[in-house]
């Protein structure tokens, strides 16, 4: 019975359910797209990364592990050093320069380095890297930009000469030859990281232990682990803004769902006063309005869901290089999230409805 | 009183007639109720004492103002009192607190009102079964079916209020009262929104109601007319009750 009312009194005003419900559901979007931006983005990079296929890295002391935030500090001839090392195969420097017309990290590698490092790279179209002013694109990079071997792309206010098209998944979508950037960068002879493969994987623990003893102070780690650091918690700032989004998302639903029900509470009083001369306790009226919330909560998250994914589709297909990760876990938190934010919302109109005098109630035109 | 068992086996007359000594079930003693204007107390009940028997049914008139509907609120436990007592049933309603005079109502009292109130959102089905779900014993087919017949119904039960005609909305307002079996049923000017015909309708459904249940029935009325179909008529004027006499 309860349910049928519900049903009936959602259905009984179906423009103000519809609003209700849009309310919540951006809300519900907004907590999943933030959340899955951020997350879809560090994943990516992380697994792009890891995706090079190197065993260790080695920054500078107090390096951040985030390499748009890398600076190039150290000497080149380290590289040396470390391909000494016992267990160690080969050393691949990197220099990292971020383009901040299209926010990314370009990578000046060696080409023979990071391909011992690396495997080396799959190439769709063209070829490596041969002349000082050649850049390599990866397949997504080149799709969203509409590059095509042979055309010159323009970075860092110089023409580079696209030698080839490579799948993408090797660190960055954008490489160029090392010696040129450093020139262009001024670190002449100097990396931002050194990507170490082991001849063996077992190897890795006397390798990185060797590496310590060796650059003491350093930053040295398992590439392997890099997935587990690249979280929300790890960045700064980024935890505290994530949060203040979902807070404002909160509000939102907050807001929509007291304004909801606090017309309908009006709108409803002198149905409340009947319910009251039925017999119906403070309790039931409480209980009555808040599922109804809950019920236009349930159908806001629903079509929130949907939205999510709507609006991912239209961003990947604007902008491909983009990741948005819509997981159970967080389209669960979100639910949780709007259902607080209802229950809340909702709290007040209820308490109101249930202190409503009967009398007056019946009375009330 | 179960209905099944009236239906079949019908009671002979009135439960009160001839009985005296039959303790009351609706008794007010010296009732009084108080309304804040501002600053000021505004009696609308001035010591009221009045008596309801089991199977009885009164009418109360009286013009606007008088407390009629004071009087209907405070015995049907949906207003406190403010000096007296009100027992119903042999509770007293001025020592309950709120949630048990809200449950005393729920097991003992049926409400009827002018405008039918009945929920815009639900059918005709849902209005009466709502009754039942509120009285926490479920829903009851059988209970449900021999109401909705007695008053005519059963060919309109899924309809809304609004698709309904003013006397059948009352009529499922009356059967949404007494779907619980109320010891009493309270009714509040359930004429005055009608036309004669459907005035002269529902006054014989809630005569049959009496007759055939036993139902007690207390009705608020400005129809003099409505009064012939009851068995007392009391008089109410500022506050205070000035007869009761027996009704032809």
């Amino acid at each position: 019975m309860m349910g049928e009312l519900i049903l009936r009194n959602l259905l009984h005003r179906p423009m103000r359910t519809l609003i209700g419900a849009m309310g919540i559901a951006v809300e519900v979007a907004l907590v999943i797209l933030i959340v899955g931006l951020t997350n879809g983005l560090l994943t990516e990079t992380a697994k792009r990364i890891e995706g090079i296929g190197a065993d260790i890295m080695v920054q500078p002391p107090s390096a951040s592990f985030l390499f748009a935030f890398g600076s190039a500090p150290m000497p080149i001839k380290i590289g040396d050093k470390l391909a000494e090392l016992k267990y160690v195969k080969s050393v691949a420097p990197v220099l990292f320069q971020f383009n901040t017309s299209g926010v990314e990290v370009v990578y000046g590698i060696d080409s023979e380095s990071f391909r011992a490092v690396s495997g080396g790279f799959v190439f769709l179209q063209g070829n490596d890297l041969e002349g000082p002013d050649d850049i390599l694109v990866d397949d997504i990079a080149a799709k969203t930009k509409k590059i095509q071997p042979g055309q010159t792309y323009r970075i860092f206010d110089h023409d580079w000469h696209v030698a080839g098209i490579v799948e993408h998944g090797k660190g960055s979508r954008l490489f160029v030859p090392l010696a040129t950037l450093q020139e262009l960068v001024g670190a002449r002879d100097k990396a931002t990281i050194f990507f170490v493969k082991c001849t063996r994987p077992e190897h890795m623990d006397d390798v990185m232990e060797n590496i310590r003893h060796i650059l003491p102070g350093y930053t040295v780690r398992p590439l392997k682990d890099y997935l587990s650091l690249m979280t929300s918690t790890n960045i700064p700032g980024l935890e505290a803004f994530i949060n203040s989004m979902i807070l404002l998302a909160i509000s939102i639903g907050l807001l929509v769902i007291f304004l909801t029900m606090y017309t309908t509470v009006i709108e409803r009083t002198r149905d409340i006063g009947v319910l009251k001369s039925l017999g119906a306790n403070h309790w039931f009226v409480i209980r009555a309005l808040l599922a109804e919330s809950a019920a236009l909560c349930l159908l806001g998250v629903g079509a929130g869901v949907g939205l999510s994914y709507l609006v991912r589709a239209g961003f990947l297909w604007k902008f491909p290089t983009l990741t948005i990760l819509i997981t159970p876990e967080w389209i669960l938190r979100a639910t949780g999230i709007a259902l607080a934010g209802a229950m809340l919302g909702a709290s007040y109109p209820a308490w109101m409805a249930s202190r409503k005098d009967a009398v007056e109630a019946l009375s009330y035109d | 009183m179960g209905i099944a068992a009236t239906i079949t086996e019908p009671t002979e007359g009135l439960l009160f007639q001839g009985k005296k000594s039959v303790e009351p079930i609706l008794r007010t003693e010296n009732l009084w109720k108080l309304y804040r204007a501002g600053k000021v107390e505004v009696p609308a009940l001035r010591g009221v004492n009045f008596e309801v028997l089991p199977g009885e049914s009164v009418a109360v008139m009286g013009p606007s103002g008088c407390g009629k509907s004071s009087l209907l609120y405070v015995i049907g436990g949906l207003a406190q009192a403010s000096r007296g007592k009100v027992l119903v049933d042999g509770n007293d309603l001025t020592e309950l607190s709120d949630a048990a005079r809200t449950k005393l109502r729920r097991h003992k009292i049926g409400f009827v009102f002018q405008r039918f109130n009945l929920l815009p959102t639900l059918t005709a089905k849902g209005n009466i079964a709502i009754a039942q779900f509120i009285h926490g014993d479920g829903f009851d087919p059988h209970r449900f079916d021999v109401v909705t017949q007695m008053l005519g119904l059963a060919g309109r039960l899924h309809h809304k209020p609004s698709e309904l005609s003013g006397g059948e909305q009352q009529r499922v307002a009356i059967a949404r009262a007494i779907i619980n079996e109320p010891k009493i049923l309270l009714a509040d000017e359930p004429t005055g929104n009608l036309d004669s015909k459907n005035s002269e309708i529902v006054l014989q459904m809630l005569r049959q109601l009496n007759k055939d249940l036993g139902q007690t029935i207390v009705m608020i009325t400005h129809n003099p007319e409505a009064t012939t179909y009851f068995h007392r008529v009391v008089h109410m004027r500022d506050g205070i009750i000035v007869d009761g006499v027996p009704a032809d």
